[in-house]
């Protein structure tokens, strides 16, 4: 069995600081992290391969070469490779362009299973496992939140997906895309002590334009299908407003506010 | 005339990407709705035309043939704009259908603008402290996706609808098969309450206080991005552009800053009450009543009030 994981690194959100004052955002020390649903995904495959020694998982990202040292500490765990697709050229691709690099490289694998997060913390939009599902014809499923250990070897996988109020369980032909959710149980284990400084370089690939049959005009801005045209602070309607504190004055404001609107009884 | 495709995934009443219409078309249109019969208006409506998907063929969650299906409706009417609903199933759909026609997509789309001509897509980005004004490039389709209660039209037309089940259609066969269909446990929907009691960053390990003053007042709890990633609560109570959207009457913000992303999630709130020790945090200028000062103090000290007087 063969596991990709795809893997994005993000900036930690909890490291933006916005000063409201002078309207910027404060970009200083920003730490990059690897976004918490594709940890999970790490997670579960790594667990498989516990299940089942001869699988081989070879984690897949696209980004700027800044993630090698980050890709070298997962690659001390057990992870058979590390692919980094990176390239200038790659800088500005909007989901369309990312989805179809990725599948390019996919593309020309023999893959069985293909596990992503469900959303990234930055990007949010949920669009590109689904959309290398589609380059590729392969079925997917995201906020899959457990996947039944014991169907891995049957060509036939079964899971479960949070659907808002429900859970509902699926059967699902590989090779497949699956996108993992947060609250599923799989969490990345730590490095072996003996291996924390271990030389994993020759497990690292990186890969840039010329490794694809892409054109320069298939990638980045040019091979993009929509465009930031500009972007701005949002300025908040202000209302007209009552101030209190929370002092005995305050509270009877508030207590008489919402007595008077019906709220209370 | 402008041709629309609209993809129906909620109830059928919902109009909220008619609403979008609304915003971004200034001139005639035809609108077409899609989905399964259960999501689409059974009669007259605001559209010209409903297509029933028929769901003896195409399970809900068959991405992919729901995708060839709604090519292959494009293909031959050749929509200017398709629309899709930012729900769980929306969500892995467009995509997908955005990579059938090779267009562009943009999800999440929470404000519109037609500038000359051309329509400009406004969603948060960048840690959502900034919104991005986003343009789709090439002949088109337009694509995007929009969040149920996001929009909502402002004049409705009854039109007689044309309602259609679409036959002559060969799915391939499913390589996703159900199982099985659980309801979890809790069913309560932040959407429903008609007064919520939200937490955020500045009440955080006090979480449970909420509880509290959301029994006195019958509403429910919801909560920041802040604290559902820091696994206090979960992510069905979370209010935002990554949550839910909510309309309810009352909205109380206790030691919630205001993110654009958090904002975004509040649409028709009639009235916010803000309880913050920063009486300037963006949430405030929103707020028709500001209470400067520590969240669970005010919780403690209302809820005693109100126990005291009922
Ligand atoms: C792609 C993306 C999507 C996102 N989606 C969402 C989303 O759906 N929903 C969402 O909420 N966020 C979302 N966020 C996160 C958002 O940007 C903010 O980080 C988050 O909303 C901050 O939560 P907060 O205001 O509760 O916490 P904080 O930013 O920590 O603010 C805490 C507030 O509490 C006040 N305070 C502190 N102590 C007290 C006290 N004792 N009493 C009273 N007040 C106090 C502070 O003055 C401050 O205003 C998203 C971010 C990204 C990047
Ligand atoms: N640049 C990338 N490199 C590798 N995987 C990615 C990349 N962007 C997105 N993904 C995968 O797609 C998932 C959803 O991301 P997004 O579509 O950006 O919300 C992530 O959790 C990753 O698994």
């Amino acid at each position: 069995m063969k596991i990709v994981c795809l893997i994005k690194f993000i900036p930690d959100v909890e490291d933006f600081k916005y000063d409201h004052e002078r309207n910027v955002l404060i970009r200083e020390k920003m730490n990059q992290i690897l976004n918490p649903e594709d940890a999970v995904a790490v997670a579960f495959a790594l667990n498989v391969k516990k299940y089942y020694p001869s699988t081989t998982i070879e984690l897949v990202s696209m980004g700027p070469q800044s993630i090698i040292p980050k890709l070298e500490e997962l690659l001390r765990l057990d992870l058979d490779q590390a692919t980094l697709i990176t390239d200038l050229a790659f800088v500005g691709s909007d989901t369309y362009a990312t989805s179809r690099i990725i599948a390019h490289y996919l593309n020309k694998h023999k893959v069985d299973l293909i596990l992503t997060g469900t959303h990234t913390l930055d990007g949010d939009t949920s669009h590109v496992p689904a959309q290398i599902a589609q380059w590729l014809g392969l079925p997917h499923l995201s906020n899959v939140n457990s996947i039944h250990m014991n169907s891995i070897d049957l060509g036939r996988l079964e899971l479960s997906v949070d659907h808002d109020q429900e859970i509902m369980s699926f059967a699902v032909s590989t090779p497949a895309v699956l996108s993992l959710q947060k609250e599923a149980p799989y969490k990345l284990p730590y490095v072996r002590f003996e291996d924390l400084n271990k030389d994993v370089s020759e497990r690292l690939k990186m890969l840039s334009l010329k490794d694809f049959d892409l054109k320069r005009e298939d990638v980045g801005f040019e091979g993009s299908k929509t465009k930031v045209i500009k972007t701005f602070a949002q300025t908040l309607k202000k209302q007209t407003k009552i101030e209190v504190t929370t002092d005995e004055a305050g509270i009877q404001t508030v207590y008489d506010y919402l007595k008077d609107k019906g709220f209370l009884k | 005339m402008k041709k629309i495709l609209i993809y129906c995934d909620t109830k059928p009443e919902d109009l909220s990407l008619v609403g979008a219409v609304e915003l971004m078309v200034d001139e005639e249109v035809s609108l077409t709705a899609i989905g399964y019969k259960e999501h689409c208006p059974s009669g007259n409506s605001v559209y010209d035309e409903i297509l029933l998907i028929d769901d003896q063929k195409i399970m809900a969650y068959d991405t992919m043939n729901l995708c060839d299906l709604i090519t292959e409706v494009h293909q031959k009417n050749n929509y200017d704009i398709i629309l899709f609903p930012s729900t769980q199933l929306g969500r892995i759909l467009a995509p997908r259908v955005a990579i059938a026609l090779h267009v562009g997509l943009v999800a999440d789309v929470t404000d519109l603008h037609l500038n000359h001509g051309i329509i400009e897509m406004i969603r948060p980005a960048y840690s959502g402290k900034l919104l991005a004004h986003i343009e789709a490039l090439g002949t088109g389709p337009l694509m995007m996706s929009v969040r149920p209660g996001v929009f909502q039209p402002k004049a409705v037309q009854l039109k007689s609808t044309n309602i259609r089940e679409l036959h002559g259609y060969q799915p391939k066969p499913s390589q996703i098969i159900l199982l099985q269909t659980r309801l979890k446990p809790s069913t309560e929907d932040i959407r429903d309450s008609k007064i919520l009691i939200s937490g955020g960053g500045g009440v955080l390990e006090h979480f449970d206080h909420l509880e509290e003053l959301a029994t006195l007042l019958n509403a429910q709890v919801s909560a920041s991005r802040r604290v559902v990633d820091s696994g206090l609560v979960s992510r069905r109570i979370q209010v935002g552009q990554s949550g839910k959207t909510v309309s309810p009457k009352l909205y109380i913000a206790l030691g919630i800053s205001g993110s654009v992303q958090h904002i975004e999630g509040l649409k028709n709130v009639e009235t916010i009450i803000a309880v913050n020790t920063n009486k300037n945090a963006p949430i405030c200028s929103l707020a028709t009543l500001v209470v400067e000062g520590d969240a669970v103090d005010f919780i403690d000290k209302l809820s005693t009030k109100i126990k005291k007087i009922v």
